[in-house]
């Protein structure tokens, strides 16, 4: 009963991966060659994707784990209207697809048109409309706020679940030791939420170092580089340039990384769970 | 022996019907046109008793949808590819089949404008069959004209005029501007650029592609001006962001009065706003020393995996022949054509618009036809954006784009 799903695993990741590494080392006349690797080496573009992948795997997973946490211990406490709510807090933007909201905070940006801008000055924080995707600087900043609004959702999600299952008799007993809400939240939740967060933070962060569509749409990894991340470089490689042999070996290096980042996690997982 | 002759009479069956069945792939401005597709497709069953499936494609999706097929082996039997480098990029890979051979004996070949030769050629070899094409020219807003009393009949024709123009117009309070720089990290940005290289009697490449020749006192012109229009004179919205299609959707709700467009404008440009009709024309774009565009358009190319090579030919000469062209120009008035004879004979020769781009058109240059292309182009969208972030000045970024260029075409 084993055998369809070892040949579907086979087909599906095996195969590919081979494949992938074997193109890495050959050049477009079949032959062997490390030119790839060295070619990705020796470029400055790659170093500048690394830092700004860097940037904005920081910015993405800290904000999507804080303003989830929050989320999550906000709905918590609502005991009316419970479904409505986190439907719509946290599946909506989660449900939306990628590129229609790569589009529409595209649009809300605008220096133009933007409803942002027209928000902000209305409110009186800024005397003028701002181009947020006209230097590399605010385009990262603006790519990263709308990262956090896509990706939000789902860390919140699994902290609602997580708070859900700790019992409440751990509160109680905090609160007969006199401890405040704050006493609370830093000695029962936090703790309580501990193997959840790790696991999130694992899956927030591989998931946004591979995360493509919301940069291609809204700024192409420019102006400059500003935004060109390590996917959206091997994007640039192999459809725009034809490159594939480069971008091939760009990607066994990015597996790697992600690899390694993921048996960290799942290490320090199982060394807990021991513990 | 009763089945297995069945048998082999069913697979012979599927095998002639399924190679009788030609596949189209169209993408690009055209493939919006399904309806005329099917009048003129059905023409061909018609006549050749071939079965053709059309398929039609967004410009967004078409390039990754072909490129991901012909790697594959897994190509259409006849597929359009931009003029705009991809027939020599797709010949070097390999996917394509030569064409040298059915352009000799075809009556056609001496009808289709010279200038566009060059890009479907790869090493000397014909790839492609330039199908339709389009030149870049000035698209102004006539009714902003008026308003900043301007001549609406008059557009500007030396950059001098041109920045003049487009200092009357741009009301900066309100964003409303003059002239719409292109300043993204798109092609449309390389295609700005070269309209003012050109027009200051610059050149991008040497004439064999085998090194920069854009960092000359010409292409530094070009380079400044075109990048003060945004940073110095101001009479431009933030480039950086926006390129030639944002600018016509200004232009329709009158906030640019000029930009870079072209014949597929019209169309588009009437569709975000129906009241403009009449209200906007075409102009030689204006120059330095030179009048200068640059074309664009598509090819047919046949991929060298099809099947049935010959049927294809069959397609690309029927949908390229004099008939066809002037029905579909009679029932939807462009694009432009590449036969010159459909177009000096055509509705097309007494429309003035048209006769402004008939006019431009020998002066058009095709994008450099080579594989490496798209890289150069990038390093032109760098360089611009570098001088209008202020993080180089035009003399650095020149350099520092020239010196790119040359060891991506591996030159010394």
């Amino acid at each position: 009963m084993v055998m369809p799903y070892v040949l579907v695993i086979i087909v599906f990741v095996v195969f590919l991966l081979i494949s992938n590494i074997v193109m890495s080392f050959t050049n477009s006349k079949g032959e062997l060659t490390l030119e790839n690797y060295i070619s990705i080496f020796k470029d400055n573009v790659f170093y500048k994707t690394i830092l700004n992948t860097s940037i904005w795997v920081f910015g993405s997973v800290s904000g999507q784990i804080l303003l989830g946490l929050c989320v999550a211990l906000l709905l918590n406490q609502i005991t009316r209207g419970q479904i409505f709510f986190r439907s719509v807090i946290l599946i909506l933007p989660w449900a939306t697809l990628d590129i229609v909201a790569g589009v529409m905070w595209k649009w809300m940006y605008n220096d133009m048109y933007g409803v942002l801008n027209d928000i902000l000055v209305k409110m009186g924080l800024f005397k003028d409309y701002i181009p947020w995707l006209a230097t590399p600087k605010m385009a990262m900043l603006a790519v990263i706020i709308a990262n956090i609004w896509k990706g939000f959702c789902l860390s919140g999600m699994f902290f609602l679940a997580g708070i859900q299952t700790i019992p409440q008799e751990l509160y109680e007993a905090a609160e007969i030791d006199g401890a405040n809400a704050f006493g609370r939240f830093w000695n029962v939740t936090i703790p309580q939420l501990k193997p959840v967060l790790t696991t999130t933070l694992m899956l927030t962060v591989i998931w946004t170092i591979n995360y493509f569509p919301l940069i291609y749409v809204m700024t192409g990894g420019g102006p400059n580089y500003g935004t060109e991340t390590i996917v959206t470089y091997i994007y640039r490689l192999s459809f725009r340039f034809l490159e594939y042999n480069k971008a091939a070996a760009l990607s066994n290096v990015l597996f790697l990384l992600v690899f390694t980042i993921a048996y960290l996690f799942t290490r320090k997982m199982a060394r807990e769970v021991a513990a | 022996m009763k089945k297995s002759v069945l048998s082999i009479v069913l697979i012979v069956i599927a095998v002639l019907s399924f190679g009788k069945t030609l596949t189209i792939w169209v993408g690009g401005q055209v493939a919006e046109l399904d309806e005329t597709w099917n009048s003129v497709i059905k023409g061909f069953e018609q006549k050749y008793g071939i079965k053709v499936e059309v398929q039609l494609f967004g410009f967004d999706t078409y390039y990754d949808k072909l490129v991901t097929a012909l790697q594959a082996g897994k190509g259409p039997d006849l597929a359009f590819a931009d003029l705009g480098g991809w027939v020599p990029t797709f010949a070097e890979k390999g996917w394509l089949e030569p064409m040298e051979e059915q352009l000799k004996n075809w009556e056609g070949t001496p009808q289709i404008w010279p200038n566009l030769w060059p890009t479907v050629t790869y090493k000397g070899v014909r790839y492609g069959l330039p199908w339709y094409t389009d030149c870049r020219l000035l698209l102004y807003n006539k009714t902003m004209f008026e308003q900043a009393g301007l001549d609406p009949n008059d557009p500007p024709k030396t950059w001098s005029e041109l920045l003049t123009a487009a200092q009357k117009i741009t009301d900066a309070k309100n964003r409303v501007y003059g002239y719409g720089v292109s300043g993204t990290k798109t092609e449309h940005t390389t295609l700005g650029y070269m309209m003012f290289l050109y027009a200051a009697g610059g050149k991008l490449l040497t004439d064999d592609y085998s090194r920069a020749a854009f960092n000359t006192p010409e292409g530094l012109k070009a380079l400044k001006f075109y990048t003060d229009l945004a940073k110095s004179y101001a009479v431009s919205p933030n480039a950086i962001q926006y390129h030639e299609d944002d600018y016509r959707n200004m232009m329709a709700q009158n906030r640019v009065a000029m930009s870079i467009g072209g014949p597929w404008s019209f169309p588009l440009i009437e569709a975000a706003n129906p009241k403009i009709v009449g209200k906007y024309s075409v102009a030689l774009h204006p120059y330095d020393s030179q009048p200068a565009s640059v074309l664009g358009g598509w090819a047919l190319v046949i991929p060298r995996t099809s099947p049935n090579k010959e049927d294809a030919w069959k397609l690309a000469a029927y949908l390229t022949s004099f008939d066809v062209w002037m029905k579909w120009v009679e029932e939807k008035g462009g694009p432009m054509p590449t036969r010159m004879d459909v177009c000096t004979k055509s509705k097309l020769a007494n429309d003035p618009k048209w006769q402004v781009i008939f006019k431009t058109f020998p002066y058009a240059v095709a994008r450099p036809p080579i594989p490496q292309y798209p890289q150069v182009s990038e390093q032109i969208q760098i360089m611009v954006q570098r001088v209008l972030l202020n993080e180089l000045t035009p003399e650095e970024a020149i350099k520092v784009a020239a010196e790119n260029v040359n060891k991506i075409l591996g030159a010394k």
